[in-house]
């Protein structure tokens, strides 16, 4: 395996992981010899330890650490953490994959074949979820990385000049050229590192569309064809091979990235500014799982005016959104990423969204003329053209 | 014109018609309100002459009832108290409103002299006959015996079947009634509830009991000392009315109007006098208060009243309440039942709307309960040392409890209800005029005033309650401290010591350490738990102190 070597700012590569393992276990174990209280320090991800700087591109983790004393009330988390990494330590010592969901499974196993781990039981996956993402702060790795990977949703992706080249785990090659899918589309994996990028011929954009229908129906009407170009859905907040996926695409073939999704706060901040520099929950992994080069091309306020689009007021029974107009606002006061100048435009579009509450679909393209299916198209090619986007 | 004629009718006629207003609106409430009556005429009787009071309750079922869904039932309460003068039993016992304590604005349990009369004439109207009453006085050679009932025509009490017999005790009294009830042994609006709460508040009764189909229970005293009741105050002005002012002044005659205030009532002296006279506003003619009583014409009352309104006086004094006591309280608690640990707030005599009142609490956990942690707990009402068992809702006491906190001293709670868990509430409100909602006295109006003096009691007794339960808890803890070092410290060093290929040694050193780290946790933990029970001991020696327990 060994696929990174090298230490990153964001994770530690797989390769380091288990001696990284042994050190942390070495040291709680030589504390305990000499009576002393052993400490982890976990980083702390959450929004108050992110910092942005648009150098960089993408939230960091700042210097806040968790610290979690050995004492009577943290036994159990640490006795749990223990337990699990050894689960996690076997996995990538024998290649074994698993989900978050199968591990949960996996250890009450173990625990149902040696009574004395009895008292270390999960009673339901959450609180498994919360020790693997503890070791994870403590090593300061991907669970990726831990050969623990989330089902792969969203990323569909299409090109007729794009082509992939996959490592597998048994050092085995596989080329795909995404030319030769007809209409299906190619699904990246959660471990983008395993995957080379090469163009056939050049390719002048990439076009990341929120909505996967949208994405189907461009390129069925040809999108692909005309345009050299990459074509990808999201699917919503896009998930880790989502994010992965654009940053391969963003750093090998060093080409535009547009996302093309609703004019709403829910796009803006948990979509939008996922993709362009991650979440606080993942800043020690954000390096690899955001595109800071991506660009907003629209639904923009003034798309509405300029195309007639149809708009409507955000419902107050809209729960979802609602909560979302709240959270913008907390974003626009605490989110360093809405505070950085460079990002003015986006936090505009906030300050727009919640001054004016009123939201407008991707899907509104199509009513500028019914009659011209391709009319989405043109009007992406046209904002594309001519720099209309933030 | 019609030409029917207007007829007044007697007083017994009235409430013969009107049973239900003064507790009799149910045949369970019939049960209850009989024998509360003549329970409280038993106790009333024996503090007014200073006898620690011995009651025998007897409560039988004799077969069908005349009236839907009865039983005819058979009470009897028999007392060692002073006795009634056979010449007064007819009043006692047949005629309504004969009092020895109406409106004397002492808290007695009894004020009005309705209750027993109308035991009588429930029991006349529902099976034909009245209360069956045997009593001795110490004066008296022999016991006199009889049926007492009603005249309802004429408000009058008549004896049938007088004869008189050699008694085996110096004085007392037994009365018996047979009529149509059912009966409630269990539930809030219980016998065994009513039983149980009037042995609470009265820790200087004896109670004997049998209920039906089974064995006398008996609840001995748990002190000797008997309450005292306090000597009425004179009425303070504040609370009277233009009628009952002028009425008052009656009682007095040929007496210069500043004599009459100042003995009359309380709270008026000289000085307030000056200072009416003095105020333009109430424009007081010269000398009235050196004129005599039967002087004063009615606007002469009416402008003396509205000046003594607009006066400022100092509140009604307090002296005239009565308490039951920390002391006898604590010791009375433990006859409900084993209980746990328990604790209980006397407060200070204060007024409420312009009234005095004194409250007191009593918290207790029962042992035989512990099973019942979701289930609200058991709220025991008293007024003036009287239970009250019906429309608990409305009631100032129930409402105070509700509206505290109790999820802060460590119990459950659910929004706007009741606390949970394995406790007695028990609240006693005492006061010589205690507002009640209606005239068979089931629930204490809820004034606002009333309702924070007691929320306040409720949040004293919370906080030594507290104490308890936070020694319980840290003693848990301890355990559970102790528990998790045991089970997880070897899980912990095993799993460390495989992943680092740890020696034998390395693993028992480790051991041993983690043993100490935890076990210094586990210390503090023992230190704070001592910590809760001397703050505990601290609490309990301030609230028992010695007192002689008879028996």
């Amino acid at each position: 395996m060994g696929l990174r070597t090298g230490n990153r700012k964001g994770g530690k590569a797989q390769n380091l992981i288990p001696q990284l393992s042994i050190d942390l276990c070495k040291k709680l174990l030589s504390d305990l010899e000499k009576g002393k209280r052993p400490v982890l320090h976990a980083t702390k991800c959450a929004l108050d330890n992110a910092i942005y700087n648009h150098k960089v591109g993408y939230l960091t983790p700042g210097n806040k650490k968790v610290a979690t004393e050995l004492n009577v009330s943290s036994v159990k988390k640490m006795s749990r953490a223990v337990f699990m990494l050894e689960i996690l330590l076997r996995n990538i010592e024998t290649g074994a994959v698993n989900t978050k969901r199968e591990l949960y499974y996996i250890s009450k196993g173990e625990i149902k074949g040696t009574p004395m781990l009895k008292p270390l039981d999960f009673t339901d996956q959450p609180e498994s979820d919360d020790t693997i993402d503890f070791i994870c702060e403590l090593l300061e790795s991907y669970r990726e990385d831990m050969n623990c990977y989330a089902n792969d949703r969203g990323g569909q992706t299409y090109s007729q000049q794009l082509v992939v080249t996959e490592t597998l785990p048994d050092g085995d090659i596989a080329t795909i050229d995404l030319s030769m899918l007809g209409t299906s589309p190619f699904q990246p994996k959660n471990r983008p590192q395993n995957l080379r990028l090469t163009a056939k011929k050049k390719i002048d954009f990439a076009l990341i569309v929120e909505s996967e229908g949208t994405a189907n129906t461009l390129v069925a009407n040809g999108f692909t064809k005309r345009n050299n170009c990459i074509l990808m859905g999201s699917q919503g907040v896009p998930s880790n091979a989502v994010r992965g996926w654009s940053k391969l695409i963003q750093d090998h073939l060093k080409i535009p990235l547009y996302f093309f999704g609703d004019l709403d706060a829910y796009t803006m901040q948990n979509i939008y500014r996922t993709l362009k520099a991650g979440s606080a929950a993942s800043l020690i992994r954000n390096q690899d799982y955001s595109a800071p080069d991506v660009r907003f091309l629209g639904v923009l306020p003034e798309d509405i005016k300029k195309y007639d689009l149809f708009d409507y007021p955000v419902r107050e029974n809209d729960a979802q959104e609602m909560r979302s107009l709240k959270k913008a606002d907390d974003a626009l006061k605490n989110d360093p990423f809405f505070h950085d100048k460079k990002n003015k435009g986006v936090a505009d579009i906030l300050r727009w969204l919640l001054k004016n509450k009123r939201r407008c679909e991707q899907q509104a393209f199509f009513s500028v003329n019914p009659k011209d299916p391709t009319m989405p198209e043109k009007i992406i090619l046209d904002k594309i053209k001519r720099g209309d986007f933030v | 014109m019609s030409d029917k004629k207007i007829s007044s009718s007697s007083t017994a006629e009235y409430f013969s018609k009107n049973l239900q207003q003064v507790g009799f609106s149910s045949p369970t409430k019939a049960v209850l309100t009989t024998l509360k009556e003549a329970v409280d005429n038993a106790l009333d009787a024996c503090e007014e002459h200073g006898l620690a009071p011995e009651i025998k309750v007897e409560i039988e079922r004799l077969g069908p009832g005349s009236i839907k869904n009865s039983e005819r039932i058979r009470v009897v309460v028999d007392d060692n108290g002073p006795g009634i003068e056979a010449d007064d039993l007819t009043k006692v016992f047949g005629e309504y409103l004969a009092s020895s304590k109406f409106g004397r604005g002492r808290c007695t349990r009894g004020q009005q002299g309705i209750g027993i009369s109308a035991a009588t004439t429930w029991a006349q109207l529902t099976c034909a006959q009245g209360a069956k009453v045997t009593s001795k006085t110490k004066a008296m050679r022999k016991a006199v015996s009889g049926m007492v009932e009603v005249d309802i025509k004429n408000n009058k009490g008549v004896i049938k079947n007088r004869e008189t017999f050699e008694w085996d005790r110096p004085s007392g009294t037994r009365v018996e009634f047979v009529f149509d009830g059912r009966i409630q042994v269990n539930g809030e609006a219980g016998i065994l509830n009513y039983l149980l709460g009037t042995s609470l508040v009265n820790p200087h009764l004896t109670l004997h009991y049998r209920l039906p189909e089974q064995e006398w229970q008996k609840s001995p005293r748990v002190t000797s000392t008997l309450p005292v009741i306090p000597e009425a105050t004179e009425p303070h002005p504040h609370t009277m009315k233009l009628g009952e002012f002028i009425a008052h002044s009656h009682l007095f005659g040929k007496v210069k109007v500043s004599g009459w205030l100042k003995k009359g009532f309380s709270r008026i002296s000289d000085q307030v006098m000056n200072e009416m006279a003095k105020e333009p506003k109430n424009g007081l003619a010269k000398g009235i208060f050196d004129k005599n009583v039967d002087q004063l014409a009615d606007g002469d009352f009416t402008k003396l009243f509205t000046a003594i309104q607009n006066t400022e006086l100092k509140p009604p004094s307090t002296t005239s309440v009565l308490s039951i006591g920390e002391d006898a309280m604590s010791k009375s608690i433990q006859r409900i039942g084993k209980v746990d640990f328990f604790s209980v707030v006397t407060r200070k005599p204060t007024i409420c709307d312009f009234k005095p009142v004194q409250v007191e609490v009593a918290i207790a956990r029962l042992e035989e309960r512990a099973s019942e942690g979701d289930s609200p707990v058991q709220v025991l009402r008293f007024a003036n040392r009287v239970p009250l068992q019906f429309d608990k809702s409305a009631c100032a006491i129930v409402q105070a409890i509700t509206s505290v906190n109790w999820r802060a001293y460590g119990l459950g709670q659910p929004k706007d209800a009741l606390p949970q868990g394995p406790y007695i509430f028990a609240v006693s409100v005492v006061s010589p005029f205690i507002k009640f909602k209606n005239a068979s006295k089931e629930t204490i109006d809820a004034s606002d005033e009333l309702v924070e003096e007691i929320r306040r009691t409720l949040m004293q007794a919370g906080q030594k309650l507290s104490r308890y339960i936070k020694a319980e808890d840290k003693a848990n803890d301890l355990e559970e401290k102790i528990r998790y070092i045991e089970q997880f410290g070897p899980i912990l060093v095993e799993g460390l010591a495989r992943i680092t290929s740890a020696k034998e040694d390395q693993k028992i050193r480790a051991r041993e350490g983690l043993m100490k780290i935890l076990g210094r946790d586990a210390n503090e933990a023992k230190n704070q738990v001592s910590e809760a029970n001397r703050k505990l001991e601290i609490q309990k020696s301030k609230d028992v102190t010695e007192e002689e327990v008879e028996e």
